[in-house]
């Protein structure tokens, strides 16, 4: 019991720290494709970091409504995504796998999107009310794709077990995965909004509202959240492995740990390629589409239910 | 109709009430009327006779005439006349009839002659201050003569505010500027929301006005107003330059070598050419589509080295004088614009057909901004936003200058009147300037490039001049004055009118569409700020923080 | 459908290639007929203030101290390049060179003062014809620019004064 303790608590600490040291990393490759596309040479590739170090120095300036609301969110944003890390498999298993199942998963899901939430509040500038009203309306119709497809995944393999659900789960039916197939396609038409991208970086939409919810943090808080925001991207892309491209990982270390992160590279620059080539949408607009995706996958949702 | 028939028809109409008319050719017509009857010859001018209304003026004629002066200019683009209903306001207590309940488009100009001169409305709808800042003191008027160009004011009042009116009920204000990312210039547009959805607004404006007005009557001479008429705007200064010329020799009965004219012709399209592609890389920059943004401005590039090789500047051309042009096109100039423009249009095929059937962007830009028929008319809208809305105006054919009657081209509308029309009739006017480039360049003869003027210009007489600027109509009015500089020079640029636009354009509009219906007039805050305060202190209301500013320049982070 | 147009599009963006220059590294080549910053030549310089009354930005400013010395100064600050000064001048002792960096925190870097030794000459401006007449001059005669504080002054007179008195506020034109 103690060496499990010991290995889980292990893993999760190691998963943390690898995420906190590549997340910028895959923001600077991010930068570098898009200013390739745009025909520019773009920034290094270790300019995040170095932005990240350069606003954790800066003076920190306590405005907005509450900055005690706007500490908590800060540090909040981070925890959460940082915790769902601890549970996602990154080329091993996953760590924390006795400690936490699929159903804290989706919770811990659902509080890094309303830290954003938090954040908008305690600024309580107009600006950022009309950002968290944008996140609100994008988080009802999202954040439940990502349930149904664990739940479907549950439902073929009758446990919520955090190995079992994020080894392609959805997949695992007697015949064709018809509830699988359907929500990998849902799923990758969404994905751009889960990582707050373009075409659907409605709620921090730099030239219309001046940057929604993050209008008054500065300084470190503003570097955590950007951090947060870069974490957001490796662990997404890990959840979206571990859900529906999970072939591979058995292989032993290193080849599983580094086609893993090969995986990790390719969502990368899909989600790069997508977001240099799209217009945002309006909010109204992007509602549409997120409640066509939500029927579809109610759907899928019936289906598993019924064994397929 | 030309001008006489015009004037014949005002004749039968209103009779003894005409004072006087001029008509220096068959395309312009100066009618003076009595000041009882001008809104009732602007209501039938406008409504009956179906004119365009362009602007009105006003100036100090006291030491001549001993009156102030009001001229309201309209164009009947059909026949190709650009015509002044002139009337005059006793010198002490000037009054007008106001004319914006008949022509809503003459808002702005009216309060900017109350503004200026002192001369009151009577029955203006909103007579609110438009360009003087809220310490300026009442009752000092900066475009009189008796005003000195550098006078500060001693009684000026840092403390007064500016008045917003009232918030209308269940809605709340979502402030838009006066500094934003996407606007270049300061501008204040006050938004009152319901919820996403705009219900009003209250605009704002005027924070950058320089003086030029006033500099060009006193410190200024005839040739050196062409290069402070060129950096009225950021992109379109060529257009002002030429057109401040025109109205010149307008005025003094010039006629410029050909030679003259088609440089001045070629010289407007590329400056068309660049704007025009620029502010298709704008609209998809504010629709949040950068890469598209950053292509049609690598497109563009090669025109601004272009006009640098031409010119020796890649914007301020520096090219006009009073009776010519002083840079010329060399013959392997000749051969390099014409290889410039075999790759422009080359290159910008591919982005337009790729841009024209684009869903993500057409779903942004139908059915947004929507600028209709009646609301062009009423408000004086021109440019691509007429242009889109089908109304077919376009000064280049309907008040040809320089070498516009000799080339041919074709006028492109659209039928949507909103902000995707707008997008496509700049993408396809692209083409069409490259086509009158050819034909210039084709045509031109050698020949001098300069009228020979040995004589002083006559002082006093009026010179109007419409030009076909990227953005719609530039209309300059000047009268000729004694000292080598004009008495009165008046700059209307087409922001000026279609700034007035804005409101009805985005009402019942949801907020995310407000930065590009703004951005689809193109606006020019430059252009439309024209006069200058001394001391400059903006006292509204604002509702960012220094922090907060700061912040968001820093974390821009594309 | 979309993804086609965007496709077409992405095409198009990659074939560009990377199109930004580092500068100051590497420099876009500048025209020849590039605007850039006037440089005087003293030695075809005759003093007449051509340049001076057709500077549109007033940055040239002319001071006799005596009937025999003029100074004429190019300040450079507000200078807009437009080159009228080289076109106006008559010995074509102006030519608008190539520099364009002009930026620095020292003006004395960009203005350009000239000391003429007149002669016996009156100031009356025949040596000066404009290519046109409204360029022609407008301020003959002795001139009174401040140049202690950079400042044109609006007058000339046909006289030169011993004590000349510089008004701040009122534009005088005589002579």
């Amino acid at each position: 019991m103690d060496n499990n303790l010991l290995s889980m608590i292990l893993g999760g600490v190691a998963n943390v720290v690898v995420i906190l040291l590549l997340a910028p990393f895959f923001q600077g490759v991010l930068r570098k494709v898009t200013a390739r596309i745009q025909s520019r040479q773009g920034p290094p590739i270790p300019q995040p970091y170095y932005d990240t170090f350069k606003l954790l120095g800066k003076e920190d300036i306590e405005s907005g409504v509450s900055p005690r609301m706007q500490r908590f969110a800060t540090y909040l944003s981070l925890a959460a995504i940082l915790a769902v890390g601890c549970l996602v498999p990154m080329g091993f298993h996953s760590p924390m796998n006795g400690a936490g199942d699929a159903v804290l998963l989706i919770y811990l899901l659902t509080l890094s999107g309303i830290c954003v939430l938090l954040a908008g509040l305690a600024a309580g500038s107009t600006y950022s009310l009309v950002g968290i009203s944008r996140e609100m309306m994008t988080m009802l119709t999202l954040e439940p794709l990502f349930a149904i497809t664990i739940v479907i995944g549950a439902l073929h393999t009758q446990s919520f077990r955090l190995d079992t659900v994020l080894s392609g789960a959805v997949y695992q039916t007697a015949g064709v995965p018809v509830s699988g197939l359907i929500m990998l396609c849902v799923m990758l038409l969404s994905f751009q909004a889960f990582v707050a991208r373009l075409p659907f970086d409605i709620s921090e939409a730099e030239t219309e509202i001046m940057e929604g919810p993050l209008i008054e943090y500065s300084g470190p808080k503003l570097a955590i959240f950007k951090y947060a925001q870069m974490a957001k991207l490796v662990v997404f892309s890990a959840l979206f492995i571990g859900l529906f491209v999970p072939w591979g990982s058995e292989l032993p270390f290193p080849f599983g740990w580094l086609l893993f992160w090969v995986k990790v590279f390719v969502i990368v620059i899909l989600v790069t390629v997508v977001a240099a080539t799209h217009a945002r949408y309006r909010i109204d607009q992007a509602i549409r589409f997120f409640a066509a995706l939500l029927g579809v996958g109610f759907v899928a949702l019936i289906l598993a239910s019924n064994g397929l | 109709m030309d001008a006489r028939e015009r004037l014949n028809q005002l004749k039968e109409k209103f009779g003894p009430a005409i004072v006087r008319a001029d008509l220096p050719d068959e395309r312009r017509l100066f009618v003076h009327v009595d000041p009882g009857v001008v809104k009732a010859v602007c209501r039938y001018v406008f409504r009956d006779l179906d004119a365009r209304y362009v602007i009105s003026v006003g100036t100090d004629d006291r030491q001549y005439s001993g009156s102030f002066q009001v001229y309201h200019d309209f164009a009947f683009d059909a026949d190709k006349i650009l015509c002044s209903i002139i009337t005059h306001a006793s010198s002490d207590n000037p009054k007008v009839e106001c004319i914006s309940d008949v022509v809503a488009g003459a808002s702005w100009a009216e309060r900017e002659i109350r503004d200026m001169f002192g001369v009151e409305s009577v029955g203006h709808p909103y007579p609110k201050r438009l360009v003087l800042t809220d310490g300026w003191p009442d009752g000092l008027y900066p475009l009189r003569k008796d005003m000195d160009w550098n006078f500060v004011p001693k009684e000026y009042d840092e403390e007064r505010e500016f008045k917003f009116d009232e918030t209308p009920a269940g809605c709340t204000v979502v402030p838009f500027g006066p500094f934003h990312p996407t606007l270049d210039e300061p501008a204040h547009f006050r938004l009152y929301v319901e919820g996403e959805v705009v219900r009003g607004c209250e605009y704002r404006g005027f924070m950058v006005h320089r003086g030029i007005e006033k500099l060009s009557e006193t410190v200024l001479s005839y040739n050196d107003i062409p290069m402070m008429a060129e950096r009225i705007c950021g992109i379109c200064g060529c257009v002002h330059s030429v057109a401040y010329v025109q109205a010149v020799e307008a005025g003094a009965a010039l006629k410029i070598p050909p030679r003259a004219e088609y440089m001045r012709s070629i010289m407007l399209e590329i400056e068309r050419l660049h704007s025009h592609l620029l502010w298709v890389g704008l609209a998809c920059h504010l629709v949040g589509f950068d890469t598209l943004f950053m292509q049609s401005w690598r497109i563009r590039e090669p025109i601004m080295w272009m006009a640098e090789k031409i010119t020796g500047n890649r914007k301020t051309y520096a090219l006009c004088q009073v009776g010519g042009v002083r840079w010329d096109i060399t013959p392997e100039l000749r051969g390099e614009l014409r290889t410039l423009l075999d790759k422009l249009e080359s290159e910008w095929i591919p982005v337009v057909s790729a841009v024209l059937k684009d869903k993500n962007i057409q779903k942004r830009t139908r059915d947004v901004g929507v600028a209709d028929k009646k609301m062009c008319k009423e408000m004086g809208l021109v440019g691509p936003v007429a242009r889109a809305a089908g109304v077919d105006i376009d000064c280049r054919r309907d008040h040809p200058y320089a070498a516009y009657e000799r080339v041919d081209f074709d006028v492109i509308t659209h039928d949507t009147s909103d902000v995707w029309g707008r997008v496509v009739v700049r993408a396809k006017e692209v083409f069409e300037s490259i086509k009158i480039v050819r034909q210039c360049l084709d045509k031109m003869e050698p020949g001098p490039l300069q009228l020979e003027i040995t004589d002083e210009l006559p002082a006093g007489r009026l010179g109007l001049s419409s030009v076909e600027a990227p953005r719609g109509e530039s209309h300059h009015f000047v009268i000729t004055g004694e000292n080598n500089k004009p008495r009165r020079w008046r700059v209307r640029a087409p922001t000026y009118q279609n700034l007035q636009g804005v409101p009805g354009m985005i009402k019942d509009q949801m907020i995310a569409d407000m930065q590009i219906s703004l951005g689809s007039i193109d606006p020019c805050f430059s252009c439309t700020d024209r006069l200058e305060t001394v001391d400059i202190r903006s006292g509204e209301t604002r509702v960012w923080t220094p922090e907060e500013l700061k912040k968001v320049a820093r974390s821009k982070q594309y | 459908m979309s993804v086609m147009s965007k496709l077409k599009e992405t095409i198009i963006c990659l074939g560009a290639g990377r199109v930004t220059l580092p500068y100051p590294f590497k420099v876009h080549p500048v025209p020849p007929s590039f605007r850039g910053r006037p440089i005087w030549d003293a030695s075809k310089c005759i003093g007449c203030a051509g340049c001076a009354n057709n500077c549109p930005a007033r940055e040239i400013l002319v001071f006799d101290p005596c009937q025999e010395i003029r100074v004429l100064k190019y300040l450079g600050r507000r200078c807009t390049y437009c080159g009228r000064c080289a076109d106006v001048c008559p010995e074509k002792a102006i030519t608008m060179s190539q520099e364009f960096e002009n930026g620095t925190n020292a003006v004395t870097d960009i203005s350009q003062s000239i000391d003429l030794f007149m002669s016996t000459c009156q100031r009356c401006g025949r040596c000066f014809k404009g290519n046109v007449l409204m360029d022609s001059l407008k301020m003959k005669g002795y001139r009174y620019d401040d140049l202690k504080n950079d400042r044109w002054v609006y007058r000339s007179q046909s006289y030169l004064e011993s004590e000349p008195v510089v008004d701040d506020i009122k534009i005088e034109l005589e002579g």
